[in-house]
């Protein structure tokens, strides 16, 4: 991923195409926030910084939007409206259509053993089938493997929840460099041990043997969205909410 | 109408768990510690805007020359006007009352207006004629808990900021002056009351919380709301339904409401004394005032 410095743009505006990546036999590939308009118009559709990556010759603009909009492949955390004949409905975001999730979208799950889940309980599970005309669908096991890693429904702890862009940017892969999210492992060095399911429609579940430490930790992830806290700031915010614990 | 979202069984259960067996709230406040409270006024007279947290309110006063109720020909008219409205969570409907918005109309009602807060008599042009009629309006911008402290507290400020236009009466004839004519007065103001709700929490509610957020509403067993000013004269007390608390706690949660009181009193008197400062420039205010002798020649 090589920018020099971040390039902001807006809905409709016209993209430089000496930015626009090409390579001889890689077609382009539009991420999230560009439309195509033939025969060789790229419009960004949303406001926010355009990100080129010339190695994937592919291009997406990274945005804060509001509201989240179910994508496939994408992990989320949802809520278990109630119970239908063979699925439930869940709850992505509040106010918004409930997505499904079958009863046997589990690991190993037959009618007998599958998991009996009330309404109001939190499930992990995985987008595998959303699009602008239908209601979204849920799973909960690989479809491929039919393992589950790690999704599943989620007991006790505590669910926060935080701004899209921060969730994004807690589920990249190198999340201290790219995405500049330092806290949960600056909580994790100060030796609170807890663990985190992060789900990409703005809800971070903390788990922990301990009631404060779920406390700190969600407190340490409402600053650092509210504020926009850097890397150091993150580091610092840390060390002062475990000492107010302590 | 689309039904308010509801928190998770985790989250509910959670919150139960931190604050009876750890003795702390989610955001680390204490159990009778209110959320940074701030207020700002308008540019026009009579516009306070409330943040309590990320619960936002703004009230606007107002007031027009009209007829006296036919039963009461003294007095002037004073409503107050709350309609929650999607703009504060997708599941209010406007025109259709929820239990939430008659609670705060009536809270608010008991709190300002019967108990003679503004002076009512003092609204009155020619009697069984002309009176004024003062309107508040209460719009909620952002719910997330205790609104009717916010509430109150914004109404309070609204109506103390206000200014309306002087009058004169002549042989019978009511001259009303705009602003640019003569310098508009305050309204006739007996006693500032405010509003404290505290939350219960527990089988028997022995945990008491103050300001509680939305969160804490949502799993809270009973609550009360106590209405007084800073003299310790109390307004209302309303406890509806709930869980039963006991007595002595009940007491002691009045007490300690006296002391936030006046804290908010002595809060409220430092804004408004902020903001005159800020409108008197060059200190003429006392200049024009309309209780001053008129020059004449």
């Amino acid at each position: 991923m090589s920018t020099e410095s971040p390039l902001v743009v807006l809905p409709g505006e016209v993209i430089d195409p000496s930015l626009i990546p090409t390579h001889k036999k890689n077609p382009l590939r539009l991420g999230p926030g560009l439309r195509h308009i033939p025969p060789s118009e790229i419009v960004p559709t949303v406001a926010g910084q355009l990100v080129v990556d010339h190695r994937k010759t592919s291009m997406w603009i990274e945005y804060n939007g509001g509201r989240y909009i179910p994508s496939q492949g994408d992990l989320i955390i949802g809520q278990i409206a109630r119970s239908a004949t063979d699925f439930y409905y869940v709850s992505l975001s509040p106010y918004t259509p409930n997505a499904t999730l079958p009863h046997l979208a589990f690991e190993s799950a037959t009618k007998k053993t599958r998991p009996q889940l009330s309404p109001g309980e939190l499930v992990y599970a995985r987008v595998s089938l959303a699009n602008r005309h239908m209601d979204p669908e849920l799973e909960c096991v690989n479809s491929s493997t039919g393992k589950a890693d790690g999704l599943g429904p989620l007991k006790d702890g505590m669910v926060f929840d935080v701004s899209l862009g921060f969730a994004r940017r807690l589920l990249m892969a190198k999340s201290r460099e790219e995405g500049k999210v330092e806290v949960l492992e600056a909580l994790g060095e100060e030796g609170l041990a807890f663990e985190t399911a992060v789900g990409r429609n703005g809800k971070v579940w903390v788990g922990s043997e301990s009631v404060k430490t779920v406390v700190v930790v969600g407190r340490a992830l409402r600053e650092t969205d509210e504020r926009g806290l850097g890397v150091e700031a993150q580091r610092k915010l840390v060390k002062k909410l475990v000492r107010e614990m302590r | 109408m689309p039904r308010e979202a509801e928190p998770s069984a985790n989250e509910k259960a959670f919150l139960l768990k931190a604050l009876q067996d750890e003795q702390i709230r989610l955001d680390g406040r204490e159990f009778d510690q209110y959320r940074p409270l701030e207020l700002t006024f308008g540019d026009e007279y009579g516009v306070a805007n409330v943040s309590l947290g990320k619960t936002k309110i703004l009230a606007k006063a107002s007031a027009e020359v009209t007829v006296p109720f036919a039963d009461r020909p003294l007095d002037g008219i004073f409503t107050i006007a709350t309609e929650l409205s999607p703009m504060t969570a997708p599941h209010f409907e406007v025109n259709r009352p929820t239990e939430t918005e008659v609670l705060l109309s009536r809270l608010l009602e008991k709190t300002v207006r019967r108990s003679g807060a503004l002076d009512t008599e003092s609204l009155c042009l020619v009697a069984g004629q002309k009176c004024w009629s003062v309107r508040v309006d209460v719009h909620v911008l952002s719910h997330d808990g205790n609104l009717t402290d916010a509430a109150c507290f914004a109404v309070v400020a609204a109506l103390r900021h206000f200014r309306k236009p002087d009058t004169s009466i002549e042989n019978g004839v009511l001259t009303v002056y705009t602003p640019a004519e003569r310098e508009p007065v305050p309204l006739g103001w007996l006693h500032s009351p405010f509003c404290v709700t505290w939350s219960f929490f527990g089988d028997e509610g022995e945990t008491a919380l103050l300001d509680a957020d939305w969160m804490e509403e949502q799993v809270r067993v009973a609550s009360v709301t106590i209405s007084l000013n800073r003299h310790g004269e109390i307004c209302q007390i309303a406890k509806l339904g709930g869980v039963p608390v006991e007595a002595v706690a009940l007491l002691q949660c009045t007490s300690v409401a006296l002391t936030k009181v006046k804290e908010f009193s002595t809060f409220l008197d430092g804004k408004l004394a902020e903001d005159a400062k800020r409108r008197d420039k060059g200190g003429f205010m006392a200049e024009l005032r309309a209780e001053n002798d008129r020059v004449v020649g």
